[in-house]
């Protein structure tokens, strides 16, 4: 059996014992890190400043797809990205202002409001973090803080495999699926086959989606994009309008990238216990 | 026994069910030694006669640990004490918001109280639940395990982690010491200067500008007060639990439209020295664990 409090730094020890209520007050911040997250990003060497926020209550203009006709809804495509830049340009300030590096654990989420079918609440969260020594080299696109939905475990192993995160990027596509005529449908009773419209409306709006999320990691002259998501939603738009949402971190190669990837062997295990 | 009699039996108990029943009278001194410990901010003494004797272990303890989990507490000298709860059955009077940080706060108190009954350094796996009452009331309730660090003495306050004993190991070992819950909130109304919040009717793409400002400040003073409160307890927050519940209430023709907007944020209190390293070593795994077939997203839903 090992004596835990020999391995203890003398802060710790003392708060165990309860001789003290009360840290040092230098460098507190707030976050939304998970434990697990917040040893991971100082690992990585950066210390977390505060929780960022940006939100954005948004009025969606009225538009309406043509009932047998697969078409992008443009206004409310428009909207989708507006509404999210503005929230997210709003966390970004926050960082600014916190002289963070970056923003980790990034959360874009949208919520329709209760009182009114129309307005949408869009929110973005995360934890500005900057490095520990004041080490350069880890800002985003035009020297603003980088931005991530890495979480701060994936941030540690993005570094060791020699990337730096360069900005959240983002494609939205709100698409309208064609209704069936009577005819077809009819043509289709009792037979099992493809529905071709259908099956190129959802092709579509999500290759318009994945073709803007590459245009901007393009634009932040990033080398790829990691954790890409696709999420498809409706938000309680008519049944046959649905949004494609790709959302991922554009990364850049750091220097004597190929020299950390060699030096770190990931190991392949299989828990047993479950 | 005839039918009849069967029949005229099972009614009789059925009667005997309906009446009410009245407590005995060991319950009812029970119920007083309730009512007196809460109103003096202590616990029964049946309890503390409890806690105690399975402190000193005359009772068997109790862990929410697993099997796994038990055999590396003890490697690491920890010892599982019992098991430790509080909780607050708080009704909101003049303010919901105000009323879950009071609630919360009572029943932490209380869990504290459990612990430093026990002889503990720590709570660990702390589990946070709600019940919601029939009418303006919750209970908030919280429990986890009270522990002992072998070669340290008790505490006189001891500390309360959402974690299990082994992460909390792990990260007193990375300097950083879990000390507390925080909790931050905050309300607040607001009156739109024309009676209706911009853009608020109109036909286009448009944000409600001032809608979305009130709303941004309402949950930067709740977070600020979650600041505060991990700031009183001496550490940083990470905070796991977020809500924010925005309500409009209609207008009429005495009084015109407005907007509720409550934020409440919950956290986990570290203390850490922000100029040390942690020393825990990583090194990169990838786990070959079977899964069941899912959708490759965040949302892992079934596919089959």
């Amino acid at each position: 059996m090992t004596d835990i409090t020999e391995h203890l730094a003398p802060h710790a020890v003392e708060r165990l014992k309860g001789l003290r209520a009360q840290g040092s007050h230098e460098g507190i911040f707030t976050s939304d890190l998970s434990v697990n997250e917040f040893v991971m990003v100082r690992k990585a060497g950066f210390e977390p400043l505060g929780l960022v926020v940006g939100s954005c209550i948004y009025h969606m203009g009225i538009q309406y797809g043509q009932w047998s006709q697969n078409m992008e809804m443009d206004v409310l495509s428009q909207a989708m990205y507006q509404a999210r830049e503005l929230a997210m340009s709003r966390m970004e300030q926050e960082a600014i202002l916190l002289r963070a590096d970056g923003i980790v654990g990034v959360r874009l989420e949208v919520k329709r409001m209760e009182w009114d079918q129309e307005i949408l609440e869009f929110m973005a969260i995360g934890t500005a973090i900057a490095h520990r020594d004041g080490q350069e080299g880890f800002k985003g696109v035009g020297g603003k803080p980088f931005t991530s939905d890495l979480s701060g475990q994936d941030f540690w192993m993005l570094l060791q495999a020699g990337y730096r995160p360069m900005e959240m990027v983002m494609g939205s596509c709100v698409y309208h699926v064609a209704h069936q005529g009577f005819m077809k449908s009819m043509g289709n009773l009792g037979r099992n086959t493809e529905l071709e419209p259908f099956t190129q409306a959802m092709y579509d709006a999500r290759e318009l989606a994945m073709e803007r999320m590459q245009h901007e990691a393009q634009d932040a002259q990033a080398d790829g994009i990691t954790g890409v998501n696709l999420h498809e939603g409706s938000h309680n738009w008519q049944p046959h309008v649905i949004e494609f949402f790709a959302v991922g971190t554009a990364v850049k190669a750091m220097e004597h990238a190929n020299d950390l990837v060699d030096a770190l062997s990931p190991q392949l295990v299989i828990p047993v216990n479950d | 026994m005839s039918i009849w009699d069967k029949l005229s039996q099972g009614l009789g108990q059925a009667l005997h069910g309906l009446a009410p029943a009245s407590p005995s009278q060991e319950a009812l001194a029970r119920q007083e030694s309730w009512t007196r410990a809460l109103d003096g901010k202590t616990l029964p003494d049946f309890v503390q006669r409890r806690l105690q004797e399975t402190a000193a272990g005359r009772l068997p303890w109790l862990t929410t640990a697993t099997p796994a989990e038990l055999l590396l507490q003890k490697s690491h000298g920890i010892r599982p004490l019992g098991f430790v709860s509080g909780n607050c059955w708080y009704h909101f009077g003049y303010s919901w918001t105000q009323g879950h940080i009071d609630g919360w706060h009572g029943a932490l108190e209380r869990l504290r109280s459990e612990a430093y009954l026990m002889g503990a350094n720590a709570v660990v796996d702390v589990q946070m639940r709600v019940r919601k009452g029939e009418s303006d009331d919750m209970d908030y309730a919280v429990s986890g395990t009270a522990i002992r660090i072998d070669s340290l003495p008790e505490s006189g306050n001891p500390l309360v982690a959402t974690v299990s004993a082994v992460e909390f190991v792990r990260l007193l070992e990375g300097g950083m010491v879990p000390v507390g819950v925080a909790i931050g909130a905050y309300y607040d109304w607001y009156q739109p200067p024309y009676g209706r919040a911009q853009g608020e009717r109109s036909w286009w793409n448009q944000e409600l500008t001032d809608v979305s400002a009130f709303q941004q400040q309402v949950r930067r003073r709740a977070l600020y007060a979650l600041g505060e409160d991990g700031q009183r307890q001496g550490g940083s927050v990470l905070a796991h639990t977020q809500f924010t519940h925005m309500a409009r209430q209609e207008g009429d023709s005495e009084n015109p439209e407005r907007f509720l907007c409550r934020h409440i944020a919950i956290g986990t209190v570290i203390d850490h020295d922000r100029r040390v390293a942690p020393g825990i070593p990583a090194r990169p795994v990838y786990s070959l664990r079977q899964s069941l077939l899912t959708a490759s997203s965040h949302q892992k839903r079934p596919l089959v």
